[in-house]
């Protein structure tokens, strides 16, 4: 697999917030801006990117809880049914979130959580893409995580052409990195 | 890679899978003589009028719509075994049946280029239409049974059906994979978030039969 | 928040269509190379004052070595954003010589809009290379795209192209709506451009 420095889903991932307890104080760092000193306290509760989190628990410097996304309501909910959770509206990012969380947080239940969670709603919701038309698939889309989305576009992606080679026409195009068409002048 | 298409898409477009079963060979009875002609793949006649003969499909088809000649449809292109391979696909439980690896394809070409030389051409073709719609359904219940990164076996998927699935059924299993194992995972992320690597000195997770 | 900036930027490129440019956004590179900047400043004055106190750093971990390092930390996320960001634009830019055409004046004009001076010399050197390559191998890579079928297509111009424009084996007046016979080698550029339509049936 190739390396992710420069994968901007990746990036965008790490972008996520979750709440830290920092264990050192430090100087001259504003995380809140509404904040009157540029000092954070030993103790200090606040959120934080997972990217900076993420390093700066490495360095025994903060311990970092579970987001809201992963919280009690949440659990439930994929519990009682899974495939109708809008996971979207709670992180776009859902899994990959879940999965870099996973090894830094005390709670072991996350990865199964994650783990059934994707199982039932690829079962429920993305294995049904080929055969189901699209105004079907469009009320659930919003709902899907974009790792979801990127999956049930690859089943459309792959059907739209292959129904365009069964219906004929023209083999070349204008090619699709141009994007739209501009309006006739 | 696809050409014009979107690369990140497929790895092949429909129109390079039928590119490749262009190769197949099919026998054509031609109506004029000519030279043997001498490709990298084969040499390929001497043409004389009413000896059937073995050529690549895109050679046949050529031929064809210039009159040269016409088509012997294979054996399995007929009304008898369709209805039979169509009875057999709606089986419930049932395997795939065992078709032409590119069957889309070819039956495609020759509804395409040689109609007047299947017999009832009408009814031959919704059936391979019929018989590929079941398959589909089929394809998609299997994917269906995917539950983590087992090996997944599935018998005489043809190669268009194979290429339709191949870019969800891959990122299905990388997704499946990660799952199995966020910890490897998210070590990697954090390894390589600092610097850009060179690809793949993880260590190789055998597959697992679950 | 610290690299603030350079998401925005990452986000900006991953709002447009997927494989396509939006225009190079200058504004928020400069702004996210000034936060790059102003981590920068506040490292080097923690470090001053580290010194200055003659600090063990090794043993001794202060408030003032976890601020510094929180700029380090936003400085480097910044940086991976303003590379990710370049990355995939010239990930787009060579695309466009393999998929549009090779020579940057025939890129439509809103196209060369949205690259950079750099950008546009990026994609020349790339197009250089490649033509090199295939005068030396003595084959174009870039053509039959899609799996060829006959020689000759029928086509039709739906965008301006300039008059006189000779073609492998013949020199015709490509008016607009006009129909024609061509090459498909000769023609598969002027698609691709959107110049042209293939005709079928």
């Amino acid at each position: 697999m190739a390396s992710k420095y420069y994968d901007i889903d990746d990036i965008l991932t790490e972008e996520e917030f979750a709440p830290v307890l920092f264990h050192k104080p430090a100087n001259r760092v504003t995380i809140d801006p509404s904040a009157e000193t540029n000092y954070v306290e030993q103790g200090a509760k606040v959120e934080l990117p997972f990217w900076l989190a993420h390093e700066l628990h490495l360095r025994q410097a903060v311990s970092i809880n579970l987001p809201a996304c992963f919280d009690q309501k949440t659990r439930l909910e994929i519990q009682a049914d899974a495939a109708c959770v809008d996971l979207r509206s709670r992180c776009p990012y859902f899994y990959e979130f879940g999965c870099k969380l996973q090894p830094l947080v005390t709670d072991r239940t996350l990865g199964i959580l994650l783990s059934t969670a994707f199982k039932i709603r690829y079962k429920e919701r993305l294995t049904k893409v080929f055969t189901a038309t699209h105004l079907t698939a469009s009320k659930f889309l919003p709902f899907l995580t974009i790792e979801e989305t990127s999956l049930y576009e690859a089943a459309h992606l792959s059907m739209t052409a292959f129904k365009k080679w069964r219906t004929g026409g023209p083999r070349f195009q204008r090619a699709s990195i141009l994007g739209r068409k501009r309006k006739e002048s | 890679m696809a050409g014009q298409t979107d690369p990140h898409v497929s790895l092949f477009s429909p129109e390079e899978v039928e590119f490749m079963a262009e190769d197949e060979l099919v026998e054509i009875v031609p109506n004029m003589n000519m030279e043997p002609l001498n490709f990298i793949a084969g040499d390929f006649g001497r043409f004389i009028p009413q000896i059937p003969i073995q050529v690549p499909l895109w050679l046949a088809v050529a031929l064809k719509r210039r009159g040269k000649c016409t088509f012997r449809p294979p054996g399995w292109l007929s009304v008898d075994n369709l209805t039979q391979v169509l009875e057999a696909e709606r089986e419930p439980q049932s395997k795939f049946q065992a078709l032409p690896f590119s069957y889309v394809e070819i039956a495609r070409l020759l509804f395409d280029h040689a109609r007047d030389d299947i017999p009832d051409m009408y009814m031959v073709r919704s059936l391979v239409e019929d018989i590929r719609d079941v398959r589909l359904h089929k394809l998609e219940n299997n994917l269906g049974t995917f539950l983590g990164t087992s090996a997944v076996k599935m018998e005489n998927v043809s190669a268009m059906e194979v290429n339709l699935v191949r870019p969800f059924a891959r990122r299905a299993l990388e997704a499946f994979y990660k799952h199995d194992k966020p910890e490897v995972v998210a070590d990697r992320n954090t390894r390589s978030s600092r610097q850009p690597r060179e690809a793949n000195d993880e260590p190789r997770r055998p597959l697992r039969q679950r | 928040m610290y690299g603030r900036k350079g998401y925005q930027l990452v986000k900006d490129f991953a709002s447009g269509e997927k494989g396509q440019l939006k225009p190079f956004n200058s504004k928020l590179f400069d702004e996210t190379i000034e936060e790059c900047r102003q981590n920068q400043r506040l490292i080097q004055s923690l470090m001053r004052k580290m010194e200055q106190e003659g600090l063990d750093v090794q043993n001794n971990r202060n408030a003032d070595y976890y601020g510094a390092l929180v700029h380090h930390l936003s400085l480097i996320r910044n940086k991976r954003c303003l590379m990710a960001y370049v990355h995939n634009r010239a990930d787009i830019v060579r695309d466009l010589g393999w998929r549009v055409g090779l020579e940057l004046l025939e890129l439509p004009p809103e196209i060369q809009e949205k690259l950079t001076t750099l950008e546009k010399e990026y994609f020349k050197n790339h197009s250089a290379a490649i033509k090199s390559y295939m005068g030396k191998a003595g084959i174009d890579l870039n053509v039959d795209m899609v799996p060829p079928k006959d020689p000759y297509i029928k086509v039709r111009v739906v965008g301006d192209i300039d008059e006189g424009i000779v073609m492998s084996d013949k020199t015709t007046n490509f008016a607009r709506h006009s129909m024609h016979f061509l090459k498909r080698t000769d023609a598969e550029p002027y698609i691709a451009r959107g110049q042209m339509e293939e005709l079928t049936g």
